[in-house]
């Protein structure tokens, strides 16, 4: 077989194959791409939510903030035991607006609540409370 | 190694000719018998405008013009044009009856290129001749040429000028001609391009990986995968576990409206058990409701309307 005889279709078969070359290039590029921003888009959230979780859970204020508990109540209604990053908390005779501000105090801090113990004894609270951050 | 084809042997072509045997490569020269030629005085600068001109110029002296090619060259002088008007498948067709491949041929040129090595005579066959008179190349019956004008000169390689036409067919078994391969080469790399602009395109960085790269620089620690995994794990736990804790104490503070007191509440890290007294058993049911509800587990203390709330984290 003469290939000269077959020379314009062999040009044109040649710019063909360049063109679909062409063509598979741009879709692989196109789903590279969308895969590349699919996978972007997850480090980018993952990143934002570490950060978040982060600044909450490892907050260095939270030191300083949960001290306040100490003081939220008179001093003769509180034994306070503070350990490094662990607190142990009781308090005795709460009225029930005295129960209800420390428990919101609580709520509001970033801390691990290991135990929360509230009871009622002849309408003044006792509670018992341990935490970590 | 002949790339240029200029060494070939040249072959002169002739209507009288002996077929050709043994082919090599070759270059082959044609004699007026094969070509058209005019002299003329143009006014233009360039070949390419003379050759546009060309069939204009052998207007009525071919029969079928749409079938020749044109090959123009100055004549020497300023605006004086040498024209050639040939059929190249005319010539192909001679060719090959003589026995000629013509794959083998690589250039064809027309005796009129050489004019002036034609001075002398050059036989072609045994009863005619090739000459130059006044400046054409004519084929004269050697009979009528006299005795110190007998052909003398032996046609060979010298002959070939410069410039030749190429004679291959290369498009004679094509479906496609070659203007329309041309166009559609075009069209199909012009294509390509697009394609591979565009690719390169979606190739460059987006808004996202930027946004990334700050917050690599700002948290180098989170480059790793693993590190954001196991951070995320140990953080989404506390998170999730912590939220939990907030939310029953928001609830279970919720079921304590008039007539309801909180007995107890106790959570710790396994669940929670909140004891509730209801002043009657309407309150108690509303209580249980509530319970219900929020997905609590209740259960209502023997003799008595008080409920113990309990459920896991």
């Amino acid at each position: 077989m003469n290939w000269k005889n077959y020379q314009n279709e062999l040009v044109v078969l040649f710019a063909f194959l360049v063109m679909f070359s062409g063509y598979i290039y741009k879709n692989n590029t196109i789903a590279d791409e969308a895969t590349t921003a699919i996978e972007t888009q997850k480090t980018l959230s993952d990143m934002k939510e570490v950060i978040a979780l982060k600044k909450l859970w490892t907050d260095k204020k939270t030191s300083q903030r949960v001290k306040q508990l100490k003081s939220i109540v008179s001093v003769s209604k509180v034994k306070w035991s503070n350990k490094r990053k662990k607190i142990k908390a009781s308090y005795r005779g709460l009225s029930a607006r005295e129960l209800n501000s420390l428990v919101t105090k609580i709520l509001n801090l970033p801390v691990e609540i290991t135990l929360l113990n509230i009871q009622d004894i002849s309408k003044s609270y006792s509670v018992e409370f341990q935490c970590k951050w | 190694m002949n790339f240029m084809g200029k060494d070939r042997e040249l072959i002169l072509v002739y209507s009288s000719m002996d077929s050709v045997r043994d082919m090599r490569d070759i270059n082959v020269m044609v004699t007026p018998q094969f070509y058209t030629l005019k002299k003329e005085a143009l006014p233009v600068k360039y070949a390419y405008q003379a050759k546009r001109v060309a069939p204009a110029i052998f207007d009525g002296l071919l029969e079928d013009s749409s079938e020749y090619e044109y090959m123009v060259f100055r004549d020497g002088e300023e605006d004086e044009w040498t024209l050639i008007a040939y059929n190249l498948n005319t010539i192909r067709v001679f060719l090959l009856s003589k026995g000629f491949v013509i794959d083998k041929i690589s250039k064809l040129f027309f005796a009129q290129q050489v004019v002036e090595m034609f001075d002398r005579p050059v036989a072609i066959g045994d009863s005619e001749a090739l000459v130059s008179l006044e400046g054409s190349v004519v084929v004269v019956p050697s009979i009528a040429l006299s005795e110190d004008e007998k052909p003398s000169k032996i046609f060979d390689s010298s002959f070939a000028p410069k410039r030749g036409v190429g004679i291959k067919n290369a498009s004679a078994n094509s479906i496609i001609s070659t203007k329309q391969s041309v166009i559609l080469s075009m069209i199909f790399i012009a294509f390509a391009i697009m394609f591979f602009v565009e690719g390169a395109r979606y190739g460059s960085s987006s808004q996202a990986e930027l946004k990334i790269a700050e917050l690599y620089e700002a948290y180098p620690s989170l480059e790793s995968s693993y590190t954001r995994d196991s951070i995320i794990k140990k953080y989404k736990t506390i998170d999730k576990t912590e939220r939990r804790k907030r939310d029953i104490i928001k609830k279970i503070s919720i079921m304590i409206f008039d007539g309801v007191s909180l007995a107890s509440l106790n959570i710790d890290l396994n669940g929670f058990k909140a004891n509730i007294v209801c002043k009657d058993a309407k309150v108690s049911k509303r209580v249980k409701a509530l319970a219900k509800k929020d997905g609590f587990k209740s259960l209502q203390i023997a003799n008595s309307n008080d409920i113990l709330i309990e459920g896991s984290l």
